[in-house]
């Protein structure tokens, strides 16, 4: 059963197409990811879904989520979801708990049940001994944690991040990761945007790529890999393969690709890229297995959009 | 799963409560730096311009000596720039620096929730710093009590009113800067010719025409009606003004940042 459902939705700023007939839908329990370089419109898609943003009057999709159209019932949907936005806005003027007790009232909560599941949730993201803490006290993780602890105050049913760990460092990063894997197994729904492969990878059930405002791909994460990328890279200094090779034959099926500065060798055959190295006279070179990221660089091209 | 499962969100006034709480508790979290000032401001000025200046000014004014008469202006002044200071710096800030609406609009509200509990809570401000200025003004016996207890709530309606056209004015503001105009193209040319410092009576016709217009006059006649209980019929047409200001200003705010709001 589908907890969200996005069918031929667009969205236009300024004449620009910031979403462009996207569709998709995230199934009840699962870890959705909408993946894609700055400026591709996740986060304004992601808006859509809670009714912080509005779909083009004129375009005739729909969104539902748990059934609610977020344009007339934008209260339900965001009763039932939490929302951790892009940029953790905190009220600095309190300390931690007060932030979750002065939140806790959008929802209605009583007092006591707000402390009790404050409490729980501060000892869930480990977030206990901070608990009388002043906001400027915290690190960029423990806010983060913090956003988190908030946006699931009322027990949702669906947790909707904007680039959940960005610019945190990996411990906090892999507690996050795990955190959300395991509020998954709970049977809450996650929708995340990111543009970390590896976030994408580790927790995601299902990536939608997108570029421009458009899908460019939609999978497992195993599946996008296997269909669209070999499973091998080589990568070398540009400079240095270039002489290395300097009109020699590559071997069959090995594609290349030079970008900034870095030549990429890709092949499913790990011996063919052998061939290559062997070429290298000793020279330094990184031979590693694809990853989403190789997929995510050939789907949206390497250049740099004008948002970027 | 249906849209026809009944959601158990907030009614109207609770989600209206919990926006103001959430600017109570932020407001109240300094208490003495944030609560002090409306009480020292009065008196410096009472103190300073009343009593210093009004030594030299023997003519009534409007038949009431000089403190009174600039006494109980000062009990609406106060809430106006309370409440402006509030729905402009301030919302700018919480909408453009701090993202504080961001966060909140995640939560079970709405933009219209969002923004009348800023214009209620901008009132509840004004209605503190009017109680401020009535306390200063008590021990100089020149208010009526028990009627002057009605002045928080003029201070109250003087908020909101100019909440609603703070919001209005941010609606259009870009930078931080041009508030600069409002506060002093607006705010400041009015606390002058409204009759708060001086009869407006006296003043040519087209400045007399202006003060009528502007709003800080009818929330000056109306506290100054509630504290020397001089009731005349021209105040319900104060209270009107106000009224129909706040409707219209209001909703032109809330329509206005909505854009902004939700993109």
């Amino acid at each position: 059963m589908a907890v969200i459902s996005v069918s031929h939705i667009s969205k236009t700023f300024e004449g620009m197409c910031a979403v462009c007939d996207l569709s998709f839908a995230v199934e009840a329990g699962s870890c959705f990811g909408l993946l894609g370089p700055n400026g591709a419109g996740k986060t304004t898609m992601m808006k859509m879904i809670y009714g912080a943003a509005a779909r083009d009057k004129k375009c005739s999709g729909t969104i539902e989520v748990f059934g609610f159209d977020p344009a007339c019932d934008e209260l339900s949907i965001k009763y039932l979801s939490g929302v951790v936005p892009q940029e953790n806005n905190l009220d600095d003027e309190l300390n931690v708990i007060q932030n979750l007790l002065v939140y806790a009232k959008f929802y209605g909560l009583p007092a006591r049940v707000a402390r009790e599941r404050i409490e729980t949730l501060l000892s869930f993201l480990e977030l206990s001994e901070k608990a009388k803490a002043r906001i400027r006290e915290l690190s960029g993780g423990m806010k983060r944690r913090l956003v988190i602890a908030r946006a699931l105050l009322n027990n949702p049913r669906l947790l909707i991040l904007d680039e959940p760990t960005t610019g945190l460092d990996p411990q906090v990063r892999h507690l996050i990761w795990e955190k959300l894997r395991q509020l998954r197994a709970g049977g809450t729904t996650i929708l995340l945007t990111t543009h970390y492969m590896e976030e994408a990878f580790q927790i995601c059930d299902r990536v939608l790529i997108m570029d421009k405002g458009r899908k460019v791909l939609e999978d497992q994460p195993q599946k996008l890999l296997e269909q669209n990328i070999e499973r091998y890279v080589l990568e070398i200094p540009q400079e240095q393969a270039a002489k290395a090779i300097d009109g020699r034959r590559l071997p069959e099926a090995v594609r290349v690709d030079h970008a900034m500065g870095i030549s990429r060798f890709y092949c499913d055959d790990l011996d063919r890229l052998k061939v290559v190295t062997d070429m290298l006279d000793g020279q330094a070179y990184y031979l590693r297995q694809a990853n989403l990221e190789d997929v995510f660089l050939k789907a949206t091209g390497r250049g740099l959009n004008e948002k970027q | 799963m249906r849209s026809s499962e009944s959601v158990p969100y907030p009614h109207l006034a609770w989600r209206l409560y919990s926006v103001w709480y959430r600017h109570m508790r932020v407001y109240t979290k300094n208490l003495l730096s944030n609560g002090l000032p409306p009480f020292l401001e009065p008196l410096l000025f009472l103190a300073g311009v009343g009593l210093g200046l009004g030594r030299y000014i023997t003519e009534s004014m409007d038949g009431m000596s000089y403190l009174t008469f600039l006494g109980t202006g000062l009990l609406v002044t106060t809430a106006m720039f309370t409440a402006s200071f509030e729905c402009t710096y301030a919302t700018f800030i919480r909408l453009e620096f701090d993202k504080v609406y961001d966060g909140m609009l995640a939560a079970p509200i709405t933009v219209n929730n969002l923004i009348v509990g800023e214009i209620l809570w901008a009132g509840t401000k004004g209605l503190f710093f009017s109680l401020a200025v009535l306390c200063i003004l008590t021990p100089f016996g020149i208010v009526h009590f028990p009627n002057a207890l009605l002045a928080p709530l003029v201070g109250f309606l003087t908020g909101v009113m100019f909440a609603s056209l703070s919001l209005l004015v941010t609606s259009f503001v870009k930078t931080i800067n041009h508030f600069n105009f409002y506060m002093t193209g607006f705010l400041s040319p009015m606390f002058f010719f409204s009759g708060v410092v001086f009869p407006v009576s006296n003043l040519p016709r087209p400045v007399q025409f202006v003060a009528e217009v502007v709003p800080l006059t009818h929330s000056v006649r109306l506290v100054r009606a509630v504290c020397l209980s001089r009731y005349e019929l021209v105040l319900l047409a104060d209270l009107a003004y106000i009224l129909l200001f706040v409707a219209i200003v209001g909703a032109l705010a809330v329509r206005r940042l909505r854009h902004r709001l939700v993109s």
